[in-house]
């Protein structure tokens, strides 16, 4: 940041620092801003950079108390797009390494904790929302590399996570387009190479693609009313399709494969290199195995534009995809099914009807006739009364478990991330302590369902919380131990010899820089309230913070665990470690709120 | 279909922990299942186990089992040219079923065609012929019994949302297709007879791959753990570090979070650790096994669960039932299928055959039961080199308690066209319920009459609710 912009930052700051030393602490201002939103303090602006961001940093927390949320989204969405297919090229280009699936994981998390690039060091990633955006798409329209023709397709997996990115906010009609015709999702959920009937060898077309667009990324199994609850009917939910429509959607979706294929080449046209272009190309028809004799069901609702949702035969490849697309991005469900995970993947579990019928409104018209402006949606998400009060109403049930994942992102930013080379592992990337890592879910059900129940009281309640699915007995106990691992151990200095080797640091490795925080552990209250700030957004208990503060200024260890041999004691840094671990690990901060 | 009555069943129940089940229907059951056990104030005196493994993704089990006579192989290679499994090779596994026994369901295939096993289940093989394991037919979810005519004209109901992985997968795990709330069947099982353990902090349901909705339950809730054994928290057993543990265990401690979830959290965290204590010390030293268990996941998960089943006494864990849960994945075969299924298959022909003689080396064969279950079976149509989601097929029982080298139910017709079977794009219909299959088991494991009417209230549509796979 240049010294002018740095001094603009400072005068556009000051009326709002001034107003909150005017204030009591605590009392929220009722002061409006030109958005017609009211003053942000630092908690309120930190509480809303957890939902819309990997976490609030003060420089972060500042920027979006000057700008106010209107004009802070303005910014974000205008953010250039960190895009993971580069990282994993220089790897391959310029370090002559190999690249595998944990290379896309470094690319991850040095866009969603905003480290260093190497591989373009002019880059600063400060498309936060937006990445965070696209985390939680990837959640809903899955492809996983834990599928095996997948498993060896970094390129395909990081141009997949690129192209939510890209679309995050574009519209949803481009976004589920371009999902449908990436190679990634063609070869997960077998569209790729999928072909019309073929009665003497009695094959017929492929239904996964088909089942899983309408089921999961678009519209769901029930008719859904503007606020996300079901159509009943007699008390009955009412199924948004049949077999029938797969079947006729499945035919639809024949004769795409990669682009350069042939005909003759129809069942094997995948490339010998998982870098080439073929992995990162949209998917191109091979009209020869298009079904284009048979009338194809597609969805029926009101105002449909085909006639009774029928497609009549004859048209190519692309004609009947966009007939078919157009078809399931103007269902009614779309609003709120899409709606309403978004708002779980960002905000809260448990939005009311009334909150997922805002944002399906303006789901279904942006304001200027615009279906599917995915912009309007965030912003109306993320700006809406409930996201940003909600926590007021119903303070023991609004927000949602933190995905493990993310818990490592917000703890680089925390306590910035550096390594010697800029690389984020050499060996200790994450495997399966987490549950859960980009793009790696079981299944095309993702790690967990919208309407997981955790049993007991949740569930009691008629709540869901989603997350709790992967907080298995195994998790609680393997997620704790991977972030303690590196909170006690990967730090600058630490002479661990997983990050040491040779009397110098591992170059690859991916380390803590404790500096800042280790200079206010002298007075552990002003560390503990610093920590609370920029992990919990100012809402830690007095119970928690007086056990912290206890802990802190108890007695260290006598060896602290990486410390070289003979090193005078180092009281912050055991008590950086300490507050670190204790608060990730708590039930407090786990629930974002 | 009853909704508000289970809701209120789970609320009873749930505020009926560790309390009396003062007026709540399950709690009658509860205390009618704990009179039926012999003495021991309700203890079961005896030790059974159930073990479910799922094929996730929906076995081909057409492919699984595949008949090789003349007639039956030219029909079936007929209807799957591009996916047919070569005739000699299955031969060469070919099963020999046990005669009819009067008066008992099982025998030879109901179609009389001649089967083998795919060629990389050798293993599985042996143990079908040596009557340590058998086959049920075309078993599928079903709100009872349903023709193709009754099918196709809509005159009888059928499950919602056929066809689909996650749904069908939950009907097999719940075998409640009607109630989209429910329990899975082990879970609603663990509910009536989790008091017939000895020990009672320990879930009689435990996974051995994640979270599964078979194992939920209204008052039991599933212990999931690792494969690989058990791992503890670090930070509580770190040198010098009393007091980080005292804070870390204050912040967790039952009733000190103010929020709903963080309450959850905290529990589960609570559980999580009380848990992994105890069976840290349970599994110290481990067993060895004579005949090793395969080198995969699968093999892994079942080794975990002799490991468990080895120390059910009470020096160890202390439990007379207990149901595990284990998982294969990798059965949605759209693609390359006739390379990726028998890789799977011949894991799970190896891991079965791995953990039998686990519990032979136990002496306690005929104490446990194993059986497959999966999203469904997959289409007799192909897709050029794979097959789309189906409905019905058939799955293995296997054990010292199961009437094994015997079919039972009916086979389904192969037929292209004029499948009498056939859902109408190849996907097969049931013959038999999940319902019948799983209260086989159950009854087996200890639920009596009136619990198996609780659990399975679609049982009284089926012409048996017991299969007659398992003796006794």
């Amino acid at each position: 940041m240049s010294i002018s912009r740095h001094f603009a930052n400072l005068w556009h700051r000051l009326p709002a620092m001034l107003f909150c030393l005017l204030l009591p602490l605590g009392a929220s201002s009722q002061s409006l801003f030109a958005d017609g939103f009211e003053e942000l303090n630092d908690k309120s602006a930190a509480r809303f950079l957890d939902q819309a961001t990997f976490g609030p940093r003060l420089q972060d927390i500042a920027r979006l108390r000057q700008l106010g949320y209107q004009a802070w989204l303005d910014e974000q969405f205008a953010a250039p797009t960190s895009l993971q297919k580069a990282y994993l090229d220089w790897i391959r280009l310029t370090l002559q390494q190999g690249v595998y699936q944990s290379q896309r994981q470094e690319a991850w998390f040095i866009h969603a904790s905003q480290l260093y690039n190497p591989s373009n060091p002019l880059l600063t990633h400060n498309d936060q929302l937006r990445q965070r955006v696209a985390f939680a798409l990837s959640e809903i329209m899955v492809v996983s590399d834990k599928n095996a023709a997948l498993l060896f397709q970094p390129w395909a997996l990081a141009d997949y996570h690129d192209t939510l990115a890209r679309n995050a906010f574009g519209n949803f009609r481009t976004l589920l387009e371009d999902v449908t015709l990436h190679p990634a999702m063609g070869r997960f959920l077998s569209m790729l190479g999928n072909r019309k009937n073929d009665p003497v060898l009695n094959i017929r077309p492929d239904e996964n693609y088909a089942r899983e667009i309408l089921q999961l990324f678009s519209i769901g199994l029930d008719q859904l009313n503007l606020d996300g609850t079901p159509v009943l009917v007699g008390g009955n939910r009412v199924p948004t399709y049949g077999q029938d429509h797969v079947r006729g959607f499945a035919h639809v979706f024949t004769g795409w494969n990669f682009i350069n294929c042939t005909v003759a080449q129809y069942s094997d046209c995948a490339p010998g290199n998982p870098y080439e272009e073929e992995w990162t190309s949209p998917m191109a028809p091979v009209e020869a195995f298009h079904d284009n004799t048979t009338n194809k069901q597609l969805l029926v609702y009101p105002g449909v534009a085909l006639p009774n949702g029928l497609l009549i035969a004859g048209g190519n490849a692309t004609q009947e995809l966009d007939a078919a697309l157009d078809n399931i991005f103007n269902h009614p469900n779309v609003g709120p099914f899409i709606g309403e995970q978004l708002i779980q993947r960002l905000v809260t579990s448990n939005p009311s009807p009334a909150y997922v019928a805002r944002v399906a409104t303006v789901f279904n018209n942006n304001g200027q006739g615009v279906r599917g402006d995915l912009k309007a949606v965030v912003r109306a998400i993320l700006l809406d009364e409930e996201a940003r009060h909600g926590h007021e109403g119903v303070p023991t049930t609004f927000g949602k478990l933190r995905e493990p994942i993310t818990k490592l992102a917000l703890l680089w930013r925390v306590a910035p991330g550096i390594s010697i080379n800029g690389r984020v592992f050499r060996w200790s990337h994450v495997r399966d302590e987490f549950g859960q890592l980009p793009l790696s879910a079981p299944s095309v059900f993702n790690f967990f369902k919208p309407d997981f129940a955790q049993p007991g009281e949740i569930r009691d309640a008629g709540l869901v919380s989603p997350e709790f699915q992967i907080a298995t007995d195994t998790q609680l106990v393997t997620a704790p131990n991977y972030l303690g691992w590196r909170i006690m151990l990967f730090y600058v200095g630490s002479r661990y010899s997983v990050v040491w080797e040779n009397g110098a640091p591992v170059p690859e490795e991916t380390l803590f820089d404790y500096s800042a925080l280790k200079l206010l552990a002298a007075d552990p209250p002003a560390l503990i309230d610093h920590l609370n700030l920029v992990m919990m957004s100012g809402r830690m208990t007095p119970f928690m913070r007086n056990l912290l503060i206890t802990r802190l200024n108890g007695t260290p260890p006598d060896n602290i665990p990486g410390q070289p041999s003979g090193a005078p004691q180092d009281v912050p840094l055991w008590r950086v470690q300490q507050a670190l671990y204790l608060i990730v690990n708590s039930p407090e901060f786990n629930i974002q709120k | 279909m009853n909704f508000n009555r289970r809701e209120f069943l789970r609320r009873s129940i749930h505020s009926a922990l560790g309390g009396a089940t003062l007026f709540s229907a399950l709690g009658n059951l509860q205390l009618m299942a704990a009179a039926a056990k012999a003495g021991n104030g309700g203890i079961f005196p005896d030790y059974k186990a159930l073990v479910c493994i799922f094929l996730n993704g929906g076995n081909d089990s057409f492919n699984t089992i595949v008949p090789f006579d003349a007639t039956h192989y030219g029909i079936y290679q007929a209807t799957r040219p591009a996916m047919a499994i070569n005739q000699a090779a299955v031969a060469a596994l070919a099963l020999t079923p046990q005669p009819v026994q009067p008066g008992l369901p099982g025998g030879p295939p109901s179609d009389g065609a001649s089967y083998g096993l795919h060629p990389s289940m050798p293993e599985l093989r042996a143990l079908f012929n040596n009557q340590h394991a058998a086959i049920v037919a075309n078993v599928g979810p079903l709100l009872g019994p349903i023709t193709q005519a009754q099918y196709q004209n809509g005159s009888h109901p059928a499950p919602p949302q056929l066809f689909s992985h996650d749904d069908q997968a939950n009907f097999w795990q719940t075998s409640r297709p009607d109630d989209a709330n429910a329990n899975g069947w082990g879970g609603r099982i663990a509910d009536l007879l989790f008091d017939g353990n000895p020990n009672q902090q320990l879930p009689m349901t435990m996974s051995l791959s994640s979270q599964s909705l078979f194992q939920r339950g209204a008052s039991i809730d599933q212990y999931v753990m690792s494969a690989n054994g058990v791992e503890t928290i670090d930070y509580l057993g770190t040198y010098q570090n009393q007091l980080g543990a005292q804070t870390f265990n204050a912040l967790i401690a039952d009733g000190v979070q103010a929020h709903m979830f963080e309450r959850a959290y905290a529990r589960a965290t609570r559980r999580s650790i009380a848990t992994y204590q105890m069976l840290q010390a349970a599994l110290n030293p481990l067993p060895t096994w004579t005949t090793p268990f395969p080198n995969n996941s699968l093999g892994a998960q079942l080794r975990q669960v002799a490991n468990l089943i080895n120390v059910r006494g009470p020096t160890g864990l202390n439990m007379r039932r207990q149901i595990f849960y284990v998982s294969l994945g990798g059965f949605d075969t759209h693609d390359d299928q006739l390379l990726t299924h028998s890789g799977i298959l011949a894991t799970l022909s190896q891991a079965m055959h791995a953990f039998h003689q686990a519990t032979v080396q136990m002496g306690i064969a005929s104490q446990v039961t194993t059986f497959t279950a999966s999203d469904f079976g997959r289409t007799l149509s192909t897709n050029g080199d794979g097959t789309d989601h189906g409905w019905g097929g058939h799955h293995f029982v296997m054990g010292g308690a199961v009437r094994g080298g015997r079919f039972y139910g009916s086979m389904p017709s192969l037929l292209q066209n004029g499948n009498p079977d056939d859902a109408g794009y190849g996907q097969i219909i049931p013959t038999t319920g999940v319902d019948p299959y799983a209260a086989t088991l159950a009854r087996w494991f200890g639920v009596d009459n009136a619990g198996l009417a609780d659990i399975f209230p679609a049982l009284g549509l089926y012409p048996s609710a017991d299969l007659g796979f398992i003796a006794g």
